[in-house]
């Protein structure tokens, strides 16, 4: 029989709602696929069809909280007073969608967000490459020309960074995540700013050059 | 907007100082930055600086600042200045501490530069903005939810700069007017840090004769400082503050909303009105601008006698100057509340207040600078006696003190410089924020050009402390 892009979805929908549960009672490391299997009501079999590992849903899930805080910048008309305050809201939207995984970033940052990471799954392929195009798009609103791999790269590493402080981050609310990330996209878009004008060297990637580079490519 | 740069130009060149590569250009950037956390990087910021002894200058407050200008030597005490303001702006990340020491500055305005004092008090009003996003943040962060949903409307633009933070116009829920104000992400800790890092810096210092008194007055600064970044604890003050006064007195303190507030966001009632400079600016007649003094006489006299705790924060910024007469004061992270120790000092000291006897004067000196009968104090006690004389002459003189006569207000600042230049300035910790308070409103009564009766309002104010002052309070009429 098969099976529906609906049903498909749905049964996802399910994975990924139960993985949360789990992981809000019991943690990350005892959590398990046939855990999440059982509490998703499919078999273990089934839950392999969608994702590979236990990595995998986790990765997911982060990039959905990602995603939605993606969708909620995009959604927002209103164009920020500077490239570094759309930045800053969108990686802040994306740090409020994250936080009921902030303990588990570790895992996270040491697999698929691991700049290390190539091809762990897809998820954190697409995770950085909606990241990535998301800053693009902010900087053409901003009057940038297209960014280079350089940018690019250079970006993903201040957000990775961030958010390996935020993860360990014990101040009070995490009110110094707040101004190193503000000291860091300004560090980021003043080095865009000089960069930019004229650099008749820089390379000019067509669309958004996920990073690092694939190996087979 | 006024950045440091701007303070930086105002000032001639130095004359024998080494100005770092393309410092103008790394000071307007400075003013701009937000604040970072991490000791090891303030730690490099700090030691890029060219002197040690800058270092000490700046928490030596008002001590380090005059010691060149007490040569009265212009262009050498500028020259210091710049030195200071140049130690201040390797911190501005700092941005508090520095507008902090820019505020004190600008109380100051004939041993200044006017330029200097222009573009200091344009940095009191235009301090460059959080930008939107980290505002929402934080009021999420403090409030539980986003501005526009915690509040009916919130400006995006701040209206004022406050110490330590920004001040933005809001509307609540309930319809009320008001004034939040939020403090910068990291800032308290970071004051701490630096107060750390700054002592090991003075470390050359610890062997001079009087470095167990600057110890304390450091810490007390370093205390005062790091209570300033407690919202709760200003919002507190504030309530207290605001029971004092009835409505028909024209004195307005601006009444907090503690659902709103937090240790690092206070909302308050919005006042609105005219700074300093605005109200000058329309020419006001003497009468206009005496009755405004006699309020902010009243209102530290009765904050002192009644509330126990002394408004120390002085400076344009910190009034406004309402349509109707009425004078608002604002920012109440300064106040310091007395303790036992100074508020013996105080009674003690409204006999000499009172009679205006020097006798009386020295026997109070004498406790508070711990001076001695032996004949080498005699002229230290000569110079302080003449500091308390010039400084509390117009309690004691009766009858109407113009607090515009630039000649007379000089002469307390050289006074205040020879003690100074003299080391004569060992005295009880609070000392700093003694004199810092005193120039604070001596200065806004002299920039009123303010000509005000203080005896009458004092001896109002001063029956609210009970003390017995029969033996001597019928001395003056």
């Amino acid at each position: 029989m098969r099976v529906s892009a609906q049903t498909k979805a749905a049964t996802r929908d399910r994975i990924l709602q139960a993985a949360r549960q789990l992981l809000a009672e019991k943690g990350y490391e005892a959590m398990t696929t046939r855990g999440i299997a059982d509490a998703a009501a499919i078999a273990n079999g089934t839950l392999f069809n969608y994702f590979a590992t236990k990595e995998a849903i986790i990765a997911c899930l982060a990039s959905e909280a990602i995603a939605e805080s993606m969708k909620k910048a995009d959604a927002n008309d209103r164009i920020g007073e500077s490239l570094e305050e759309d930045l800053f809201a969108v990686i802040a939207l994306g740090l409020r969608n994250l936080k009921p995984l902030r303990k588990h970033m570790p895992v996270l940052l040491e697999t698929c967000l691991s700049p290390l990471a190539v091809s762990v799954s897809d998820e954190s392929t697409s995770l950085r490459v909606n990241q990535l195009e998301a800053v693009e798009s902010l900087a053409r609103k901003h009057g940038f020309g297209p960014l280079s791999a350089t940018a690019l790269q250079l970006y993903w590493t201040l957000y990775i960074g961030l958010l390996m402080f935020w993860a360990s981050d014990k101040s009070p609310k995490q009110e110094d995540t707040l101004a190193l990330m503000d000291d860091s996209l300004n560090m980021f878009v003043g080095w865009l700013r000089t960069e930019m004008p004229d650099d008749p060297t820089a390379i000019k990637p067509k669309g958004v050059s996920p990073w690092p580079p694939s190996q087979t490519s | 907007m006024a950045t440091l740069a701007d303070l930086m130009k105002a000032l001639p060149e130095p004359q024998e100082t080494t100005p770092r590569a393309g410092t103008p250009a790394v000071l307007a950037e400075l003013s701009l930055r937000p604040v970072p956390v991490g000791r090891l990087r303030r730690m490099g910021l700090l030691g890029s600086l060219q002197t040690k002894i800058a270092a000490a200058y700046v928490f030596y407050w008002i001590r380090g600042w005059f010691k060149s200008a007490a040569d009265k030597e212009r262009l050498l005490a500028e020259t210091h200045w710049r030195t200071a303001v140049r130690l201040l702006d390797s911190m501005s990340y700092l941005r508090g501490a520095t507008m902090k020491a820019g505020q004190m500055l600008g109380n100051l305005p004939d041993i200044i530069p006017a330029e200097f004092v222009e573009a200091l008090e344009r940095l009191h009003f235009d301090a460059p903005p959080m930008h939107w996003s980290l505002l929402r943040e934080m009021v999420c962060n403090e409030l539980g939810d986003d501005p526009e949903n915690r509040f009916t409307s919130f400006d995006k633009r701040a209206f004022a700069a406050a110490s330590l933070g920004q001040v933005h116009r809001a509307e609540l829920k309930t319809g009320q007017d008001a004034a939040v104000k939020i403090q910068y992400p990291g800032i308290a800790r970071t004051i701490n840090e630096d107060f750390r890092n700054l002592f090991l810096f003075m470390l050359p210092a610890h062997l001079s004769a009087d470095w167990e008194n600057t110890r304390e007055q450091f810490e007390d600064l370093r205390t005062r400082l790091d209570r300033e970044t407690d919202y709760l604890r200003e919002a507190a003050t504030l309530q207290k503050a605001r029971s004092l006064f009835r409505d028909d007195e024209g004195i307005v303190i601006p009444k907090v909303f503690p659902e709103y507030s937090t240790q690092r966001i206070l909302t308050m009632e919005r006042l609105e009105g005219m700074h300093l400079e605005q109200f000058l600016a329309n020419n006001p007649s003497q009468e206009v601008r005496n009755e405004y003094a006699r309020k902010m006489l009243r209102a530290w006299y009765r904050m002192l006698y009644t509330g126990r705790m002394l408004y120390a924060d002085f400076h344009p910024g910190n009034f406004i100057f309402m349509e109707d007469g009425r004078l608002g004061i604002i920012d109440f992270g300064c106040m310091v509340e007395l303790d036992e120790t100074l508020w013996e000092l105080f009674r003690k000291m409204d006999r000499p207040l009172t009679t205006g006897r020097r006798d009386d004067r020295v026997a109070v000196m004498k406790e508070w600078s711990s001076i001695g009968d032996d004949p080498a104090d005699a002229d230290r006690l000569r110079v302080t006696d003449e500091y308390a004389d010039w400084s509390w002459n117009a309690r004691y003189c009766g009858g109407e003190y113009d607090f515009g006569d630039e000649a007379d207000f000089r002469r307390g600042i050289d006074l205040f410089l020879e003690m100074v230049r003299k080391r004569y300035s060992r005295a009880l910790p609070s000392t700093p924020m003694m004199a810092r308070q005193h120039f604070g409103w001596w200065a806004m009564l002299y920039r009123l050009k303010a000509k005000v009766a203080i005896t009458p309002i004092a001896e109002e104010e001063v029956r609210a402390t009970g003390w017995d002052r029969r033996d001597y309070a019928p001395v003056i009429a």
